[in-house]
């Protein structure tokens, strides 16, 4: 009886407190990905009146128009700068982490070889420079001089073939995409039938180069990720024998603008300043990572943490405005929700339907307007923010409820007699499965109308599980389920699901062509072409149906200078800048 | 007595046994594994590391390889945390402990205390006061009551932090240490009490009036006693036989954390670790958690029948 009570609150509790648009978003956190956003994204329970908002998009930064509302608790601190993390649970070894917020906390830790810009394009980190060979095979990078671990001592390119090959290692269980970038003789060293990678050439103590099995254009920044020390992390390394790194979880030894000072388990991760960061030390001695599950307002209001992330809908940004002492900064993150089509199904195989559902389904109204403007319709698998982003030749699917009908008469779906539309004696029925959250709770109230509409039997089921969501459309039992992408570093990882069999019972020869010829060039000009021919293509076929991107704001503490938030890296590239006034 | 104290330690272990069993059958076939929540994985990697893991195994394998390991006192890594369970449940449980602890304290002294003064006013002004004051605090949810608390202590008046357990980045040791705590822990430990408040208060109520009117009382009462002994040295004794079994009831309570009260307040307790394993399946941590309660539960309702043969000589075992 008490147990069954604790069960029904939690999910009461778990529906009204943590939603949050982006939900599905959150659940996607188990990945191991440094390029996760530092922040609690929370939106308190997105009202589903369709106000009309104008702004989307153009929103720009707001700077705190009174400081002297600033909480005493904050005033006082003058060397430290917190920031709210969701749940940290102490990996803190890039690769062998499984929550995202380990993540962010290595983020802080480490510095990869190669880093990105604001668009997203390969940037400077630990290499200084890196070339390809005219095969596209094989990689160099040059390391910095003079680079440290931050116990002091160098770092070296036998680090960072000491890191590759451990990846290599047949009791890796992690999830890092090197695993499958296909490094010359990885296979062979998995298999125990080689001493070491072939692959893997050490030039000097600052050069090493990669040869891969065939040409990847992912693999400069996958490769180009995060460095172990070998006389650290490796000094107890046995081919096949890799527990002993989880020992060391706690105890990371990186080259990240911050070290670990201390980690106090469900409450904070604490940071100081490591004096080897090859860049300017950080100008604030310590930053702390303060476990807040759920809702940051509080925390924000009483000045407990400095920085904290928001969905951008009009009801935030207006009560972040009244606090008066935050600066407001819009932020798109780097993915894109989408709804996953049932491709295996005889009625969503045709390409009209798909469209039919596309131009019948009211996005702006869902995703958009119902969230006060914190959205923008996607159309096709790439964020605005991406250097691979383009609208031309772009069929915006405007909502459209008469195309909607003639592409499902044309398909020969004809209105039966009590409204839904038939062919061949079978019912047009849509099975819809969602992630219990507010949008999604949305997206079924508005939905049931425009397939109404269309003549559409529409069939929502919604799961508080993800996991349990996941495994019912591995199942094949659903038409459509709403997802959201991981965040996405490079513009393959945002079409890959279109090649690699994850879609069931999608395979496009033109598709996959132009998925490898983007990958077979490192030259951003020509990839930039060919993205835009493959978004073109998937944006006509619709194996899935694009639906949004999300739009959220961070706020902080105006005391704080110089704070710059990377939509692919997160916090972690610039943190060494901010100062607290 | 010990032929006794045998036969329910053989029960014992079956039903621990069976429960293990059952609990593991559960956990293994609820849709979705530890590895299908990672949407960033290849369908190659992810029958990989089903392989690393073991998880394409059989699941009464897997049983009899869980089993294996704990009767050695292993009870592995936490999958998505990474580290021993046994060692995350040392960091956390005693949190979710501490709250608890307190919290059932005053909510039992509490609990006694007006439960005998209702019913010796019974249908007095006080009484139906209280009475509806308790069902009020049990009909509303505890979030509510949480988020209103923290509006009110927390952010409009700053009497209280709105949550954790110690100040970000404090350095705090000893008796500032307690202190610091001591005030994060008062707004959980109101909202904790106001909600098992109402239940217990309305049991020793009704207890209280049952042996009230008991013969015996009315003698105690006829040869003179003090009304002050009547109440808490006669009928109170007799009314608090029947509570002994809630002590054993409580016990796994005491070191199950809650949910609700962890997220609200950001408490590091082992209810919000729990949780987030369920929604992970991290099978290592899911198991050992939930055997762990079973056991308490088990322990705690033998301790209950121990101690009521104790207290009350009428029982024989």
């Amino acid at each position: 009886m008490r147990k069954g009570s604790f069960l029904l609150t939690s999910l009461i509790i778990a529906g009204s407190l943590l939603l949050s648009a982006c939900s599905n978003g959150n659940n996607a956190s188990p990945s191991a990905s440094s390029n996760e956003t530092a922040s609690t994204a929370s939106n308190s329970g997105g009202s589903a009146s369709p106000s009309a908002s104008s702004q989307t998009g153009a929103l720009a930064p707001i700077q705190a128009s009174d400081l002297s509302k600033l909480p005493q608790l904050a005033q006082s601190r003058t060397d430290t700068i917190i920031v709210g993390l969701t749940d940290p649970s102490g990996a803190f070894t890039p690769y062998f982490q499984q929550s995202g917020y380990d993540g962010n906390v290595s983020s802080l830790l480490y510095t990869p070889l190669v880093t990105q810009d604001e668009q997203g394009l390969p940037a400077s980190g630990l290499a200084e420079s890196w070339e390809v060979s005219a095969d596209q095979l094989t990689y160099t990078y040059h390391l910095r001089k003079d680079l440290k671990f931050s116990d002091g001592t160098p770092l070296t390119a036998d680090d960072v073939a000491f890191t590759w090959t451990l990846l290599y290692d047949k009791g890796y269980d992690g999830d890092s995409l090197i695993t499958s970038i296909g490094i010359k003789g990885g296979q062979a060293y998995k298999e125990g039938k080689a001493k070491t990678v072939e692959g893997i050439k050490v030039i000097d103590p600052q050069t090493i180069s990669v040869t891969l099995e065939s040409p990847k254009a992912t693999a400069l920044l996958v490769l180009g990720s995060d460095v172990l020390s070998k006389a650290y992390y490796g000094k107890d390394y046995k081919f096949g024998q890799l527990d002993y790194i989880k020992k060391l979880h706690e105890k990371p030894v990186g080259t990240g603008p911050y070290k670990l000072e201390k980690f106090i388990p469900g409450q904070e991760v604490r940071f100081v300043a490591n004096e080897y960061f090859f860049k300017d030390k950080p100008k604030t001695e310590h930053f702390i990572y303060k476990t807040s599950e759920g809702d940051t307002w509080q925390y924000l209001e009483t000045g407990e943490v400095d920085y904290a992330s928001f969905s951008a809908t009009q009801e935030n940004i207006d009560k972040l405005k009244g606090l008066g002492f935050v600066n407001i900064v819009p932020y798109t993150p780097s993915n894109y929700g989408y709804l996953q089509v049932n491709l295996e199904h005889d009625a969503l195989k045709d390409k009209q339907v798909r469209q039919a559902i596309a131009y019948g389904l009211d996005r702006q109204s869902i995703y958009v307007d119902a969230n006060q403007g914190a959205g923008q319709v996607a159309n096709i698998p790439a964020p605005p923010i991406s250097w691979s982003y383009t609208e031309e030749g772009i069929n915006p699917y405007k909502y459209d409820p008469e195309k909607a009908k003639q592409l499902l008469d044309e398909a020969g779906w004809k209105e039966g007699a009590d409204g839904i539309r038939e062919k061949d004696g079978k019912k047009l029925s849509i099975h819809y499965l969602g992630s219990k959250n507010a949008q999604t709770d949305i997206l079924i109230a508005m939905a049931t109308e425009n397939f109404k509409a269309l003549g559409i039997d529409f069939q929502p089921e919604v799961f508080a599980d993800f996991n349990a969501l996941v495994s019912k459309v591995e199942g094949g039992d659903y038409d459509l389920a709403s997802f959201s992408t991981p965040l996405l570093s490079d513009p393959a990882d945002g079409v890959v699901q279109f090649v690699d069999g994850e879609l069931k019972g999608y395979d496009n020869a033109q598709v996959k062509e132009l998925y490898d010829k983007a990958l077979s060039t490192t030259d951003i000009e020509q990839r930039k072409k060919y993205y835009a021919e493959l978004y073109k293509v998937l944006n006509d076929e619709l194996p899935i149906i694009f639906t949004n991107y999300r739009k959220t704001v961070y706020a902080y503490n105006g005391r704080i200078d110089n704070l710059v938030v990377n939509p692919f890296i997160g916090i972690s590239q610039n943190v060494n800048n901010w100062a607290l006034k | 007595m010990s032929s006794y104290l045998v036969k329910r330690l053989s029960y014992i272990i079956i039903i621990l046994f069976a429960a293990s069993l059952l609990i593991f059958c559960l956990y293994a076939f609820t849709p979705g594994d530890f590895i299908s929540g990672n949407i960033k994985l290849s369908p190659e990697r992810k029958a990989e590391l089903r392989e690393i893991y073991g998880l394409n195994k059989p699941v009464l394998e897997r049983y009899g390889i869980w089993l294996k390991n704990a009767f050695q006192g292993d009870f592995g890594f936490s999958l998505a945390q990474q580290r021993p369970v046994l060692k995350l449940f040392n960091e956390y449980i005693w949190n979710s402990f501490l709250l608890a602890v307190v919290s059932t304290f005053f909510t039992w002294l509490i609990a006694v205390i007006i439960g005998v003064i209702a019913a010796y006013k019974q249908y007095s002004w006080f009484d139906s006061l209280i009475m509806v004051f308790i069902f009020a605090a049990m009909s509303i949810p505890s979030f509510f009551i949480g988020l209103l608390l923290i509006k009110i202590c927390a952010v409009d008046l700053k009497w209280l932090p709105p949550g954790g357990m110690t100040t970000t980045g404090s350095n705090a040791t000893g008796f500032a240490y307690i202190q610091e705590v001591v005030r994060h822990m008062t707004l959980p430990v109101i909202v904790m009490t106001l909600l098992g408040l109402g239940s217990l208060t309305r049991y020793f109520r009704s207890n209280m009036i049952d042996v009230i009117q008991q013969d015996y009382i009315r003698t105690a009462r006829a040869k003179g006693t003090k009304e002050r002994k009547v109440l808490f040295t006669h009928a109170l004794r007799n009314a608090l036989l029947p509570a002994i079994t809630l002590v054993g009831f409580e016990l796994p309570g005491l070191f199950g954390g809650s949910l609700i009260i962890e997220k609200i307040f950001n408490w590091p307790g082992i209810g919000q670790l729990y949780m987030s394993s369920f929604a992970t399946r991290d099978y290592p941590l899911l198991m050992g958690f939930t055997m762990f309660i079973a056991i308490l539960t088990v322990i705690g309702t033998l301790l209950s029948d121990l101690l009521y043969s104790l207290a009350d000589p009428r029982v024989k075992l």
